[in-house]
Formats: structure tokens, sequence, C-alpha cells
């Protein structure tokens, strides 16, 4: 050892000690968040965010804004395979498998050891935790999670004669009532139709999701390789569907999503079916009396749950995952998540939250957001495979083959089913 | 007689097309500027409100994207205009090995979608460390095949003889290009700075991707904030804010129009 390294040695050594002292705790997170309702997400968000950054002022968050839940997809996977992940993003529940395809992300129940640790991840409802789960390990944590409801125009009921505080609850009686709710004209226009239901699209496949759970049966399994698209309950659903637009009380063909609240506020569907996100926007605009119920069930009720959850990134430091994890945790404590879930109109996932006076508060002002909660027993879990988005896209092929191409429900099924064994054949 | 109908036909199909461009932009302006409420619904007293427009502006740091896209497209369209023309000219007027198999290769990437290319070029950007920049936005399109392709097209059109009579004057190739292929190419130059400056103030998922700071984003990416699928969709909120955005960009062609028109007739007549 010559003289210049032994008194260059310990200069080094101590600034390497300074260096990992001052690195022990602090992290820089950066946290990618899609916005799926209307714009005030993104400040109630930036305020959770900057409300933990200010408890712990040795790390830092960035949140960053990136599109819908495919783009904010896109992107966490392209920065992941650069080498360059994010430590948490909020991704759609359904993305799970392709996400542990890719290999991108840390189960959450291998980090989140301590007994507080199981307790919280033990707090949510069993109808949101269904779909984190792969292979017995939990790999997400339950954020913003939505679930379709029954809407209905109460006036509408009470003009058709019916009873304004009964929703159907099955699908014939959805038929009779609706067959009453659909209004014409003199020259023998419909002006307003008895029900509506998107059926176009992720959306539509998504809500038939709900009309096959209450046919006691699911289009997906935790395996991931599974599609149950030829069933007796998918078919009966998707004659459900037609027998809708048959019978007039559901206006025939394609039904997009996007436009279905505002088809209720007009008065051009007595009813509708859609997600419990739009709570705040419903109560906001409409000019008539209006309530929520469950969806009408074939044997019972059922619904799809949807919606996004945290995950945490691999290829991530240790003080960075610690402090991804202790992110993840403070979004999801029982009082915040009333926060978020009174902003947005999301379900609050925990007991807990439901729990806090704000919620208690809430669900009294809007009574309407307690049963979508009352619903969640019923909730099976949104479709979700290995290659999800291929597999999707032949159950919608198939569900809009029918409902605007005229094709017969059990081929069109037939046909998914066999697209989706092919693709799903290699993961078995 | 029959000059007459014709022109009566024609006037026809313009008002119909016109129509059809611009409806859409009217209906945007009508649920722009009322209530949500109106938004289908056509009454003539309803009630205006600029509310929507100050609802919008709230919701993103519009003045800052405003800024960036503005950086972003003049540095893409200044990059593009000069090497595009340094390109074009050394196709059209070197002979040089390999000429045609390089403009080849330069012709084949116009068949690639630049979204294939996005997990590469992130990869690229990272390794560099120009991810979240104005520079690493720009980077993949400082150069573009259908520019050199248009402008070689346009360089071979001018007559060998202009060329010959500079060089008699003892002007060099610098000269030649400023003096002789430059001004005989104007038109195309506008027109193609015309689709480059529209093409990246609407493009969004790439910038979307490789950036993560309201300091770098384009405007595209306060746009879509509004673009709330899950929660059905505020139309009168949504065409505010479209119309801010594209504002600047209607705005320069209602003054530039003559100017436009003027050119793309030149360039079509050629």
């Amino acid at each position: 050892m010559n003289a210049r390294m032994r008194t260059a040695l310990p200069l080094v050594m101590s600034a390497a000690i300074a260096c990992s002292a001052s690195m022990a705790q602090a992290a820089d997170l950066e946290f990618y968040f899609p916005v799926g309702v209307n714009a005030p997400a993104v400040a109630t968000i930036e305020q959770l965010t900057n409300a933990w950054a200010a408890q712990n002022p040795q790390h830092s968050v960035k949140a960053v804004y990136a599109g819908n839940y495919e783009e904010t997809t896109t992107k966490a996977l392209t920065a992941a395979q650069a080498g360059d992940p994010p430590q948490v993003a909020v991704l759609l529940a359904i993305d799970i498998f392709t996400l542990i395809e890719e290999d991108v992300i840390l189960p959450i129940s291998d980090i989140a050891t301590s007994d507080a640790d199981k307790a919280w991840i033990d707090s949510f409802y069993d109808g949101f935790m269904v779909d984190t789960m792969f292979d017995g390990k939990v790999y997400s944590i339950p954020f913003q999670r939505s679930t379709p409801v029954f809407y209905y125009n109460k006036d509408a009921f009470r003009a058709a004669g019916l009873d304004p505080e009964v929703t159907p609850a099955t699908w014939d009686e959805m038929v009779e009532m609706g067959k009453k709710l659909t209004v014409k004209d003199s020259n023998g226009n419909v002006t307003q139709w008895g029900t509506r239901i998107p059926n176009l699209g992720l959306a539509g496949a998504w809500l038939f999701g709900g009309l096959v759970k209450s046919k006691g049966d699911g289009l997906s399994t935790d395996t991931g390789t599974e599609a149950r698209f030829n069933t007796e309950a998918a078919k009966a659903s998707l004659e459900f569907l037609q027998r809708l637009a048959d019978e007039e009380v559901m206006a025939p063909g394609g039904i997009t999503w996007g436009d279905t609240p505002k088809a209720f506020l007009e008065g051009q569907a007595a009813s509708i079916w859609t997600s419990t996100g739009n709570l705040a926007f419903i109560n906001e605009n409409a000019e008539f009396d209006w309530g929520v119920g469950f969806l009408p069930g074939g044997d019972g009720p059922g619904a799809p749950v949807g919606g996004g959850n945290f995950y945490i990134f691999k290829d991530i430091t240790d003080e960075e995952r610690d402090a991804a994890l202790d992110f993840v945790r403070f979004m999801t404590t029982p009082e915040n998540q009333a926060i978020w879930s009174m902003a947005t109109g999301y379900i609050a996932p925990s007991q807990a939250a439901w729990e806090t006076p704000e919620m208690q508060a809430y669900s009294e002002r809007l009574p309407q957001a307690l049963v979508a909660l009352e619903q969640m027993p019923h909730a099976y879990r949104e479709f979700a495979t290995f290659q999800r988005a291929r597999v999707t896209q032949y159950l919608v092929d198939a569900i809009e083959g029918v409902i605007t191409g005229g094709t017969d429900a059990a081929t069109a099924l037939a046909e998914a089913q066999e697209k989706a064994d092919e693709v799903l054949g290699e993961y078995r | 007689m029959s000059d007459g109908l014709n022109r009566i036909a024609f006037a026809t199909v313009a008002f119909v097309l016109a129509a059809v461009w611009g409806l859409p932009f009217l209906y945007s302006v009508w649920t722009a500027f009322h209530p949500e409420k109106y938004s289908a619904n056509f009454v003539w007293n309803a009630p205006l409100t600029l509310s929507n427009f100050t609802e919008a502006w709230q919701a993103a740091p519009f003045a800052l994207y405003f800024l960036n896209t503005v950086i972003l497209i003049v540095t893409v369209l200044v990059a593009n205009l000069i090497l595009c023309t340094l390109v074009a000219y050394a196709f059209v007027r070197y002979r040089f090995r390999w000429a045609g198999f390089l403009f080849s290769l330069v012709m084949v990437q116009l068949l690639i979608s630049p979204e294939i290319l996005i997990v590469e070029n992130y990869l690229t950007l990272s390794t560099i460390g120009l991810t979240d920049t104005i520079i690493g936005i720009a980077l993949p399109y400082l150069t573009s095949a259908f520019g050199i392709f248009l402008l070689r097209q346009t360089f071979l059109t001018v007559p060998k003889s202009l060329d010959e009579a500079a060089q008699m004057e003892g002007a060099g190739a610098w000269r030649i290009l400023w003096t002789v292929y430059v001004p005989l190419a104007r038109p195309v130059y506008l027109a193609y700075g015309l689709v480059s400056i529209s093409f990246h103030w609407n493009n969004f998922l790439w910038p979307l991707i490789v950036t993560n700071s309201p300091e770098v984003r384009p405007v595209t990416v306060g746009l879509s904030v509004f673009a709330t699928v899950e929660s059905g969709i505020e139309w009168s909120l949504v065409n505010a804010a479209t119309l801010m955005t594209t504002a600047p960009l209607i705005i320069a062609f209602l003054i530039f129009q003559r100017q436009f028109v003027a050119n793309f007739m030149r360039a079509g007549i050629k």
C-alpha cells in the first residue's frame, strides 16, 4: 500500500459512510396513476401524496399522471423494461397476470410481513381481494374500485304506475317492468327506453360478467389460464340482452358506455346499469327523483367489480421498497380511503373506512352510495387471464356479433371459447 | 348554360363538404359555451357561460403545457427543415455509391409506425439520460423520412439548367441550395411545416410515456385528463378544453389562410 492510497483510503471510507448514512432512510418515489373519473381526482391524488411527503420529510414522492388505465400500464411496462420502473403505480386489478408474466411486480404479501401489515391486508373486503391474489400471494392492494348498480328514475316509475321504491330483482321482472317504462310518441317512436345496459367494448364485457355471475357462473378463475365463455350461464346472459331488445325494453343494437349517464339524465332511459363512479355526477345533474338498486339478476343478484389497485415494482432499492410500502399503507388508511371515495365515487374497499365519521355523514347525505356496498357479497372478479387484452377481445367480439350482427349466441360463444383456449393453452 | 349548372353543382358539393367538416366544430363550440345540460339540447335562448373554460383551464397547468408544446414543435420543425433539406439535396445533386440503397432505407422507415418503437426509443433515451426532457420527446422526430422524400421529389423538379447557370456564375453548393432550390420549394416547405406542426401538436402517447413532470409535458397530456371514460363524458368540459388547446392552430390558420391556400394551389398546379 503506497502513501497516497493510505491517506486516500480513510477519506473514501468516511465519505462512503457519510453517504450511506444519509441514504439509509431516504427514497425518492415515483408513483404513476391513471384518471378514470372527472378531473378533481388529480387534485385529490396530489393532496394525498403531499400529505404523505409532509409526514415523511426524509422521502419524496412524485405523483405522475399517466393517462387512462391502458396508457398507464403501457407507460409503467415501458419504463420497467428500460430498467427504470416507477416504485408504485395504480393499475387495473385485472392486469395482475400481465404484470406477473412480464415479471415486473413484487408480491406485497412477501414484503408486508409484520403482524400490523397482515392485519392491514386482511382489512379489505374479500370481494376486492379475490383479484389481487395469484398462487397464494397477494400482489396488489385495492384502491379505486367500482361496481355497477341499477340507477332508476323514480318519477318515470311513478308515471308508469310502478312502485318507486321497488326495483326489478330478476331478469323477468326487468323485462316486465321495462315494457311499462318504455314510452312511445304518437308516431310510434320510442322517447324513453325501459333500461340501458352498455354492451359495446370492454365496458360491455365488464357488465356481461355481472350477468354471468347472476346465473351462478364466472367468466374466469384465479388461475389466469381459464376463460369460461361457452357456458350455459354465458349463453343465457347473451340471450337476455337480445330479449331486452326484442321486447322493446332496450334500444336495439350497440349501446355505448360513455353516453349512458347522459341518456339517463336526459330522460331517454328510465333506468341504466352503470358504475358507482357516476353517483356524484348524477347527483349533481339529475333534475328528477332517482334511486339506486341491485342489478337485476338471472338466478340471484350478481355484479362485476372493476377498477385499479396499488402495485409495487421490482428492481428498486430496499429503501425505496420500504418507503413504497409505507406510502401504499398511507394511501389506504381508512381516513384516506374515505377522502378518495367521497371525491371520486369509488367504493372505499374496507369496512373501517365506512365506519369513519366522514363516510358515515356521506352515506347519510347520499344513501344511494350504500347500495353498492350491500351488493358487494354478490360481486365477482372482472374477467382476467394471461394475454387479457387478446382474450377479452374475443368475448367483446362475441357479444357485439350477437347484439349488432345477429349472430347466434351459442355459435358466437363457442367460437370465442375456441380462440381463447388456443391462446391460454400454452399457459396451462 | 351547362357552365351555370356546373357551378351550382360544385357549390352544392362544396357546401355539403363544408357542413360535414364544420358541424362537429360548431357542436363543440355550442357545448363549450353552454352548461352541460344543453349539450344535446339545442335551445336558442340557452344561457351562455364561460365556466367550462375556467374549469378546464384549472384542471391542469395549461399555460405551462402550451409553452412546452411550442418549444417542442419549434425544435422539431427547425431540425426537420435543416436536416431534411440537406439530406434531400445530397440525394438529388450528388451521385454517390449506394445512393439508391440509402434512399430506399429512408423509405422503409415510412412503413414503420412510431408506436412500435416506443420501448426501444425509451431505452435509448433512458441510457443517455434524456427521459423526462423536451429534447427527449423531440429526439426521435428530429429528422423525418417523409420530409426527405417530399423535398427530394421537389428538388428533382428543379430544372438542371438553373443549377448549371448558377454554377457558371461561380456559385458554390451552399449558395445554389440557398438561392435556387430552397426558394423554388417554398410551397412544399409551407405544406410540410403545417403537417409537422399539427402532428406534433396532437402527439400524445409518446410524450406521455417519456415524461413525468408537468414542466416538460405538452398540451395533449393536459387535455387527456378530461377523457374520463369511467364516469360518463361531460361534453361541455371536454369541448371547452379541446377548443382551448386547438385555438392557436385554428387562429394561425385563419390568419395565414390566404398564404396557405395560395401556396397549396401553386404546389398543386406544378
